[in-house]
């Protein structure tokens, strides 16, 4: 009886089911026309949809629109295999380079010789790659340089004094441990100031309050200062100081919207500036560069500009306020600063 | 077989008797098992008192609590459909989905906090209803049927906030959960409703009596005239909506979207509620042992911080005590029967 009842709404599942994927599919299958028309293609994956990523999608769209290329985008969801299977499908399709945001440093080294083999060029960004010499290229930050940035930020916010706890990213990731590496290099020169505490929030806003607030209780009016690895958790930890009715500086890195928001208002002391719509831009302009057969760098490094409440504003603009006038001009920002090196520069020079 | 687990979970007839031989010590022994969990989350709390001195503090009670209060709500849902033998993957995701839903409502229409607030609990209540309908009309396995909300759920908040968090809330949005009432944060005291209603509906009502049938044996509870079906479907209802609710009171909190908000929390609500002395075969559980449960997971967590415990070995106490606590009540359990 069980059975009867079940069989025509299963049925009838089964027929949506079938409909929906024939949709998505004839949606999605947008054809490889661009393949016989000799415009450029660049494969792309990224390890997952984050603000940084979706930012440096804006970006990538608007240089690609700017140069009469195709994208072909794939996110992999923060899963390893998924990202090779990406890959695989990308030299498959014969792409003329693929732009590579890694899940995982130490991966994808199969797929770097069979792109090798096969002559695709490949364009690391954000993340390196331990298997370099398969790359031929690579746009990374300084996330050494951003996590002794905001430890100085706050020494001399301190004044060279006091106690600190510290928020890290995920425990063993490449920004979280390079992050950590800049600010323990800083704190060497500062030996006024202790560490309380650090642990990890995993990035995340909800993960850093109750943390905050765990320190907060434990550590009471010991702590002067709170140095987070992102925005996120630096606004997670301004959220558990305000529930504690405190006012400890805070900063962060990274330059989300929010982050820059309470930069404005007086809440963050500082972050510094991840800004992914250039960063992501520059990647897959010297993917260009290369697929064009010029001669391109082993490395570009993206230096993370220091934000503060004195220069916030025209940083706000850029990634917020006025960030549509921005991506009109970020083609042409983009070859000046590969040009210059100064790869961060938001400025297009008057001439 | 339903009813003696049904009078499993009615009070101990032993309570008025054990009066008369206080000094028995069987009677003694019989008590310290039947609140063995007690004693542990005792144990647990006198060790922190000892170890730091900021942690009895009122101010330390209320952050343990806050931080426990969207857990609460989930776990309280799971409750009840852990109490019919099932189990609800997705409220991970529901957090997430609600989360963004109003989000994406407040970010665009500021002075509508209330539509967001009603939006994340409906949304939440939608998936619960899928569940719901899925596991008792289709006789989907919970477990599969959950598994596909949590796994479409995690993408639907990501399409929600088109692949990123959604940033800029207006500040009245985290009123909800920022507002204080006689000294006490809201998600606290709605924590402190969720309890007491859950209790009483679970005990007090022929709702939670069929909850418990149902789990029991289902098919008793069928031929006993129970509509097993409207049950199943309104535990995963309830929970939905419970979950939905915790996600406006997260993202309300930080004032954020985050899609990745929430997840990993279905398996935390299911340890608090395991921990508790619930059976995952359905039809043994009680409100006051998810509570239990819950408190136990949230002091540890709070005072591993406080004694400055690194996360990674953080995590290896929580599992080895999810483990421990649930032997010893079998062990109990086991005792008492014998």
């Amino acid at each position: 009886m069980h059975a009867i009842h079940t069989a025509r709404p299963l049925r009838r599942m089964v027929v949506a089911l079938c409909a929906l994927v024939t949709v998505l599919v004839t949606a999605c299958g947008a054809g490889d026309q661009d393949a016989k028309s000799g415009r450029i293609r660049i494969g792309v994956t990224v390890y997952d949809m984050s603000s940084f990523i979706a930012q440096g999608k804006e970006g990538m769209q608007s240089y690609a629109n700017a140069n009469n290329i195709r994208l072909l985008w794939n996110s992999a969801g923060n899963d390893v295999s998924t990202q090779a299977s990406q890959v695989d499908q990308l030299i498959n399709q014969r792409v003329n380079a693929i732009v590579i945001v890694p899940v995982q440093a130490d991966s994808l080294g199969p797929q770097l010789r069979a792109a090798k083999k096969a002559g695709i060029p490949i364009i690391v960004v954000n993340t390196s790659l331990a298997n370099s010499d398969a790359v031929t290229s690579s746009v990374l930050p300084d996330d050494v340089a951003a996590g002794a940035q905001e430890m100085e930020m706050m020494a001399k916010h301190l004044g060279g004094q006091g106690n600190i706890v510290i928020l890290q990213g995920p425990l063993g990731s490449s920004p979280e441990l390079d992050r950590t590496k800049g600010i323990e290099s800083v704190l060497a020169k500062y030996p006024g100031i202790k560490v309380l505490a650090k642990d990890t929030a995993n990035w995340k806003r909800d993960e850093a309050v109750n943390k905050t607030k765990n320190w907060l209780s434990g550590f009471g009016d010991r702590i002067d200062g709170i140095v987070a690895e992102n925005d996120d958790m630096a606004l997670g930890a301004l959220q558990a100081l305000s529930e504690a009715k405190k006012s400890t500086p805070v900063v962060g890195i990274d330059g989300i919207q929010d982050g820059l928001a309470a930069v404005k208002d007086g809440r963050l002391i500082g972050t510094s500036l991840q800004h992914g719509r250039v960063e992501m831009a520059e990647g897959l302009a010297v993917a260009h560069k290369v697929a064009n057969g010029e001669q391109v760098n082993k490395t570009y490094t993206y230096t993370m500009p220091p934000i503060t409440p004195q220069n916030v504003d025209e940083f706000y603009k850029n990634v917020v306020s006025e960030k549509d006038a921005f991506l009109q001009r970020l083609p042409q920002l983009v070859a000046q600063n590969l040009a210059s090196g100064h790869l961060s520069n938001e400025q297009l020079n008057q001439s | 077989m339903s009813t003696a687990t049904v009078t499993d979970q009615l009070p101990p007839p032993d309570a008025a008797p054990a009066a008369t031989r206080r000094f028995d010590q069987t009677w003694l022994i019989n008590f310290l098992i039947r609140n063995s969990m007690v004693i542990v989350l005792l144990l647990v709390m006198a060790y922190f008192s000892y170890r730091s001195v900021r942690f009895a503090t009122p101010e330390n009670a209320l952050t343990i609590l806050v931080a426990a209060a969207p857990f609460a709500l989930v776990a309280l849902g799971q409750t009840f459909v852990i109490l019919t033998g099932g189990i609800d993957l997705s409220v991970g995701s529901v957090i997430a989905v609600s989360a963004m839903t109003a989000a994406s409502i407040v970010v665009r229409y500021p002075n509508l906090i209330w539509l967001g607030l009603l939006a994340g609990i409906a949304v939440g209540l939608l998936i619960g209803l899928i569940n719901g309908l899925v596991v008792s009309r289709l006789g989907v396995a919970p477990f599969v049927a959950t598994l596909g909300t949590l796994t479409a759920g995690s993408g639907i908040a990501y399409v929600i906030g088109a692949g990123a968090p959604i940033n800029g809330l207006p500040e009245e949005w985290g009123k909800i959960a920022n507002t204080a009432l006689f000294g006490v944060q809201v998600p606290v005291l709605i924590m402190i409703a969720g309890f007491i209603i859950s209790y009483l509906v679970l005990r007090k009502t022929s709702f939670g009596l069929r909850v418990y049938a149902v789990g029991g044996n289902r098919t008793a509870a069928d031929v006993a005239g129970v509509k097993s079906g409207q049950i199943l479907t309104s535990v995963y209802v309830l929970s939905g909506a419970l979950a939905g609710l915790s996600g406006v009171i997260l993202s309300s909190r930080v004032i954020s979207g985050p899609p990745n908000l929430g997840s990993g929390y279905e398996l935390a609500a299911i340890a608090a509620v395991v921990i508790g002395g619930a059976s995952l075969l359905g039809g043994r559980g009680s409100v006051w042992g998810t509570l239990l449960g819950l408190l136990l997971i949230q002091t540890l967590n709070n005072g591993l911080d406080l004694l400055i415990v690194p996360a990674y070995w953080q995590k290896v106490i929580s599992g080895m005590l999810i483990v421990a606590a649930v032997a010893v009540d079998v062990w109990a359990t086991r005792r008492r029967r014998s």
